[in-house]
């Protein structure tokens, strides 16, 4: 994708993240793209590619508080949101708030946790908000979650619902770095030091205030017309086994709008949308029998003229 | 072929009203041509087949159809005295397309209805083939496209299967023009025309009785149009002759019986002729018009002994001629005895008063010369008026016009003169034609109308030969002059555009008259001949059948191949800006860097600039332009943008 | 019309050029758009003929006009119609699986640049259907065929033509999309009760043993509910007033869980066995509860949603046939 991008508002950001993960600018970008939109994001990789540092580096870079929660299938929705506790001293309950309550939740091997554990987290996603004990507690704003999961044929796990992947507005891969990427993560400082050294380029305000220019990043008639013909082409080609709903549509809008946004744009390009489309109806998408998910998404790109 | 639907699905709504709709564009122009009673019951059998469809009721059943068919041939008969022939087969085409509407139910019928719609405009022709004609078919050909276009596909509203069958007209256009200059013509008849074939055609009869030229002269119908090759000659030189008429019985006068059919009598003069080219409208009759005296017969023409010329068949089609002439010329001087005795011949006891005073001018005169001299004088003496409303004539109508009424129209003159030479022992007789005829200024031709329509004399002298003498002339000079409307007196009734108070509508008819001039000489009168002078002076030596149909074949094929990329290209968007990049992608298809239809712009601009670095900047410039008009947010200057963009894009030459 | 019917396959083969089944997206090409008159062309072509011969034999002018301008039209109406149907784009749709004896729906979407109208499609077998098709945007079309066997169901050679936009010209032209329709086994119209007895769950099989005992958190107790349910601990921390809690666990109980097994169906013909598992399939999938599958050569863990379903449905269908 080609859309000009020379002065975005976050490339330093971006730069400053790329220099931690090495060779993977793409993706911090959409998950930046992903933050900026008010989405989560659901990265689906092998251990040990860089899920949680990147992370951290988002939490680090934007200023945000940052909660780790490692998913076990022992874990309780409790475990989550948080208990309340009796207080015989005070004679009521006290709500201990779970590791939820983080700006950048990091909800890593999500898959590991039963259902149950994975609705309670999901619910929290998609509300924003946490009710317990009949008591409702708004979640900290900004809100993100990156929700790792590993590729859905290991043994002994929960993969999600379809229904509940939709609450993931992408699901990107990290994949292993390339050659000279790698040599030098093997051969340059340990990233944790250098994560330690890193300082906030922004405030949890600005970033509240990015987040709303991004909503009020322009669309023309013609690239909703394009966003529809996309999904119109998902409800009929033997390509999918099912089609994008309005919903997975209005979210390529908005990780469209957030990927325009970040390249200093006031408007959404067709470019844009080819962007963020990939990581944005992957995990929403059953592709037919025997196509890879990747070759019917380039399929779709290719099948759609844009107007 | 393989799984062919031969089914004709029932007809739509739409579709029955296109049918009928058919039916009265076809019928229109040819009402006026067709009996009462066939106009009414044809417009009655549409009326009530929509009635019909309005109130979806039932067709009528067969055996009912069968009665009406029945009903209106034996009418058709009737009235036409045959079923055969030119009349009664356009009529029985209009019953079958009424009666053919009453039986509509499936696609197939509907084309059959096309089809005799098509044939209706075809024999709307025989009746007339004006411009307005042409108009009138070209409305027929719209609708029966249209109807064609609703039988396939009846959803489109009426507006937009006219418009689609008008482009799909236009686009025939070509076509049409090829076929019409290149195709090989035939000379028809291919074969006998039918015994009516022509009715109805005016011009001048076969004999004139008194009253009949002065009929024709109320009308304005054009009789022939001339193109001279140089200078006009003088208006009172313009005597068209047409059948001479050497016969008479006491009131009317016939051409001469069993006239040998022959080459001109006289040697044609080496100098001093005039050329020019008559285009003769249909009229029926085998007459070709010349000025006197014409010098050789014209193609596929004969000549008479008394120096007239024929057609080998009557003239039932506009047909063009070229001849020449030569004012000066006499001839006959060696008339054989025979010849000059039945040019005496009176009938017994007719015009007693004629003759005795012809008597006592020849008992006067030295020479048949005096005798004419005599007779022209008395002539003038008598004081006749011209007018075009003579007094009816009894039974020696050269007397009684002569001494009593003396007032009339030129056919009286002649007869009367011819009447008195006869009489006087001198031989005479009548010619009928043209006198005159109006110059248009708009195109320079010479338009000779009914109304120019005249009768003059002509008189054997000793040593002369046969003379020309208009007795009209004598008291009516300003006839031969100027024209018939200066020659009669104030208040006759003159044909309409012969009226001073309506010299505009003289101006707007020699400008239609000009049009339909080159219409006739190129369109209706587009004959083999013509197209072979076309063709030599476009540059093929010896355009045969052969020739023709080869540079047919080639051209034909040019335009097919021209239309089918017309057809076959992109359609063009109607919106601008769309437009402009679609043309930018169309001009760096020829380097192979068309867009493909799932590229953005800047993707297609980077792929552009790898392929062609020195356009790069250009082209990432075009690309900005475009995706800032195309998906940023509206802004003021969008018009001057758009304007740059255009610019541009013309300027770009990848 | 008269072709016998072995020749016309040997024309179709030879008309189609490319072996059926092609991949998508198909184009129709120039070679392989035919074009003839139509019945109606031929009677146009035949009273041209007569109008030619009536404007020449009384020297029309006009009607060598008129005859020349619609054999124009002719001419024209064959570009029209070619272009109509000329470098479509065909590519196969979803096409929804169905049992034996239903009507399998296929869907093929045509595309194009242009705009074309009064598309019609048949089968060999005499589904047939008509389409607009808009400029860039791909119409959906559906062709319906009877499914009457289990498994794979290959959509057969398609024809395409039009007559748009007179009807006096015909182009047309065959393809076959790789498309194909998964048909599964017909529910059997009576088949014995689901075999909840047979099927108690012991384990063997797959991975069933998913958490009888995942707790999933709390509610009030009730009489009923076991000893060993309630939160002791919980409540022991609370107040004495307060209620006493009920431990709730995930997962189904065994009664609610049902093995479909090939053997537990009566002995006999495949098909009917296979009926007899999708009658069973379909009624627990009604029932809500969990179950799994077991085919002679290949079993599917319980489960349950339509996905599942789904699932069994194509291992019924392909039973004991190529999977592609």
């Amino acid at each position: 994708m080609h859309a000009p991008a020379s002065d975005g508002p976050l490339d330093a950001v971006v730069a400053a993240a790329g220099g931690i993960i090495l060779g993977k600018e793409r993706q911090i970008r959409l998950a930046l793209a992903c933050l900026l939109a008010r989405g989560h994001l659901l990265i689906e990789d092998v251990p040990g590619v860089g899920k949680t540092t990147l992370a951290h580096v988002l939490a680090k870079l934007l200023g945000l508080a940052f909660q780790r929660i490692q998913f076990t299938s022992d874990m309780l929705p409790a475990d989550i949101l948080g208990v309340s506790i009796f207080d015989r001293a005070r004679g009521a309950f006290d709500f201990h708030p779970g590791p939820i309550f983080a700006q950048v939740v990091l909800a890593d091997e999500v898959n590991r946790a039963t259902p149950k554990t994975q609705s309670a987290l999901l619910e929290a996603m998609e509300e924003r908000q946490v009710t317990a004990e009949g008591r409702t507690r708004p979640l900290p704003a900004p809100f993100f979650v990156i929700a790792t999961q590993n590729p859905a044929h290991q043994i002994g796990t929960f993969p999600l619902p379809e229904s509940q992947l939709d609450r993931f507005l992408m699901r990107i891969a990290l994949g292993y770095p390339d050659r000279a990427a790698e040599r030098e993560l093997l051969a340059g400082a340990d990233r944790r030091e250098l994560l330690a050294g890193m300082s906030p380029g922004l405030t949890a305000e600005q970033l509240i205030g990015h987040q709303e220019s991004v909503r009020r990043v322009h669309v023309a008639d013609a690239l909703i017309d394009y966003v529809q013909a996309l999904a119109g082409h998902t409800r009929v080609s033997a390509d999918w086994q099912a089609g994008l709903s309005p919903r997975a549509a209005l979210a390529l809008l908005a990780g469209a709008r957030a990927w325009g946004w970040l390249a200093g744009r006031d408007h959404v390009l067709p470019e844009d949308v080819q962007a963020v489309l990939p990581g944005v109806v992957g995990h929403r998408l059953r592709p037919a029998d025997d196509l890879p998910a990747a070759n019917a998404v380039q399929r779709l790109i290719e099948a759609v003229p844009i107007p | 072929m393989a799984a062919t639907r031969t089914e004709t699905p029932a007809l739509a709504a739409a579709q029955t009203g296109w049918l009928l709709a058919i039916g009265f564009v076809a019928l229109a122009p040819l009402a006026p041509h067709l009996p009462g009673w066939l106009a009414g019951a044809t417009l009655a059998a549409l009326v009530w087949r929509g009635w019909l469809a309005w109130r979806q009721r039932p067709l009528p059943s067969r055996w009912r159809l069968t009665l009406l068919v029945l009903a209106g041939s034996a009418g058709v008969g009737y009235q036409f005295g045959s079923l055969f022939g030119q009349n009664p087969g356009v009529a029985l085409l209009v019953l079958f397309l009424a009666l053919k509407q009453l039986e509509t139910r499936t696609v197939r019928d509907g084309l059959a209805i096309v089809l005799l719609a098509y044939f209706l405009a075809l024999a709307q022709f025989f009746y007339s083939q004006t411009i307005p004609a042409a108009l009138a078919t070209a409305a027929v050909a719209i609708t029966a496209t249209a109807t064609l276009l609703s039988l396939t596909d009846a959803r489109p509203a009426p507006a937009a299967q006219l418009r689609r069958a008008a482009v799909i007209l236009g686009q025939a256009l070509p076509f049409m023009l090829l076929l019409f200059v290149l195709f090989p013509r035939v000379q028809g008849p291919l074969w006998g025309l039918p015994k009516d074939a022509g009715s109805g055609l005016t011009g001048l009869s076969d004999s004139m009785a008194p009253g009949a030229i002065s009929h024709l002269s109320r009308s304005d119908a054009i009789a022939f149009r001339v193109r001279f090759d140089d200078a006009m000659p003088e208006r009172a030189q313009l005597y068209w002759r047409g059948p001479v008429l050497s016969e008479f019985d006491g009131r009317t006068w016939r051409p001469r019986r069993e006239l040998p059919r022959a080459t001109l009598p006289y040697a044609e003069p080496a100098s001093g002729g005039i050329g020019y080219e008559v285009t003769l409208e249909a009229h029926g009759k085998p007459w070709l018009f010349a000025l006197e005296l014409p010098g050789a017969t014209p193609e596929l023409a004969f000549a008479t002994l008394d120096f007239q010329l024929l057609a080998k068949a009557p003239v039932l089609a506009r047909q063009r001629y070229l001849a020449r002439s030569y004012p000066l010329l006499r001839a006959g001087a060696d008339e054989s005895p025979a010849l000059r005795q039945q040019a005496l011949a009176l009938p017994a006891g007719s015009n007693p008063r004629i003759r005795r005073l012809a008597a006592s001018w020849r008992a006067d005169a030295r020479s048949d010369g005096d005798v004419l001299r005599q007779a022209q004088a008395f002539f003038l003496r008598q004081g006749l008026i011209y007018t075009l409303n003579p007094p009816l004539l009894g039974e020696h109508s050269a007397d009684e016009f002569l001494f009593d009424t003396r007032q009339g129209f030129c056919e009286h003159f002649a007869s009367a003169f011819a009447v008195a030479m006869r009489a006087a022992g001198v031989p005479a007789r009548v010619v009928t034609g043209y006198q005159g005829g109006e110059v248009n200024p708009v195109d320079g031709w010479l338009t000779v109308r009914q109304y120019d329509a005249h009768a003059w004399t002509e008189v054997w002298l000793a040593g002369r030969g046969w003379v020309r003498v208009d007795p009209t002339a004598i008291s009516a000079p300003t006839r031969i002059d100027l024209d018939l409307a200066a020659a009669v007196p104030a208040g006759d009734p003159l044909p309409l555009l012969m009226r001073a108070e309506f010299s505009w509508l003289r101006d707007l008819r020699f400008r239609w008259d000009a049009v339909t001039n080159t219409w006739n000489q190129w369109v209706l009168g587009y004959t083999p001949e013509r197209q072979r002078q076309l063709l030599q002076r476009l540059g093929m030596p010896a355009p045969d059948w052969r020739a023709m149909t080869a540079l047919l074949a080639a051209l034909c094929g040019i335009a097919l191949l021209l239309l089918t990329a017309w057809i076959l290209r992109r359609q063009r968007r109607a919106d601008p800006l769309a437009r402009q990049w679609e043309k930018l992608s169309r001009r760096l298809a020829r380097r192979g860097l068309g867009r493909q239809a799932a590229e953005g712009p800047f993707d297609y601009a980077e792929r552009v600039a790898r392929a062609l670095p020195a356009v790069a900047a250009e082209m990432r410039g075009l690309a900005a332009l475009y995706a800032r008009l195309r998906y940023a947010p509206p802004a003021a200057d969008r018009a001057k943008t758009l304007d740059q963009l255009r610019r541009r894009v013309a300027c770009f030459r990848p | 019309m008269a072709l016998p019917a072995a020749l016309r396959e040997r024309f179709i083969t030879w008309a189609l050029r490319v072996r059926p089944p092609e991949p998508s997206p198909i184009v129709l090409s120039q070679r392989r758009v035919y074009v003839l008159p139509t019945r109606a062309g031929l009677g146009y072509a035949a009273a041209l003929l007569v109008m030619l011969i009536g404007s020449i034999n009384y020297n029309l002018g006009l009607g060598h006009v008129l005859t020349f301008l619609l054999g124009g039209l002719g001419v024209v109406a064959i570009l029209h119609t070619f272009r109509n149907l000329v470098r479509l784009k065909v590519s196969h749709g979803r096409t929804p699986p169905v049992f034996a004896g239903e009507m399998a729906v296929f869907h093929l979407l045509l595309g194009s640049d242009v705009e074309r109208r009064a598309l019609r499609l048949w089968l060999p077998e005499g589904g047939d259907a008509r389409v607009d098709v808009p400029a860039d945007e791909p119409a959906d079309v559906r062709l319906a065929l009877p499914a009457e066997r289990r498994g794979w169901l290959a959509l057969p050679r398609i024809g395409l033509e039009t007559t748009w936009p007179l009807g006096l010209i015909r182009a047309w032209a065959y393809c076959a999309p790789d498309a194909r329709c998964l048909v599964y086994p017909r529910p059997a119209a009576k088949a014995p009760p689901l075999p909840w007895a047979q099927s108690r769950d012991t384990g063997k099989h797959g991975g069933g043993g998913r958490g009888r005992d995942d707790f999933a958190g709390f509610r009030n107790h009730q009489p009923a509910d076991p000893p060993r349910h309630v939160a002791w601990k919980h409540t022991a921390r609370r107040s004495e007033e307060a209620p006493l809690l009920t431990k709730q666990f995930e997962g189904a109980t065994t009664a609610s869980r049902v093995w479909l097994d090939w053997q537990a169906t009566p002995e006999g013909d495949v098909e009917a066995r296979l009926s007899i598992l999708t009658r069973w399939a379909l009624e627990a999938h009604a029932s809500g509860f969990e179950w799994g599958l077991r085919l002679p050569e290949t079993h599917l863990a319980p489960g349950s949603g339509q996905a599942h379903l789904d699932t069994a449905l194509r291992m019924l269908a392909l039973h004991g046939r190529d999977a592609h």
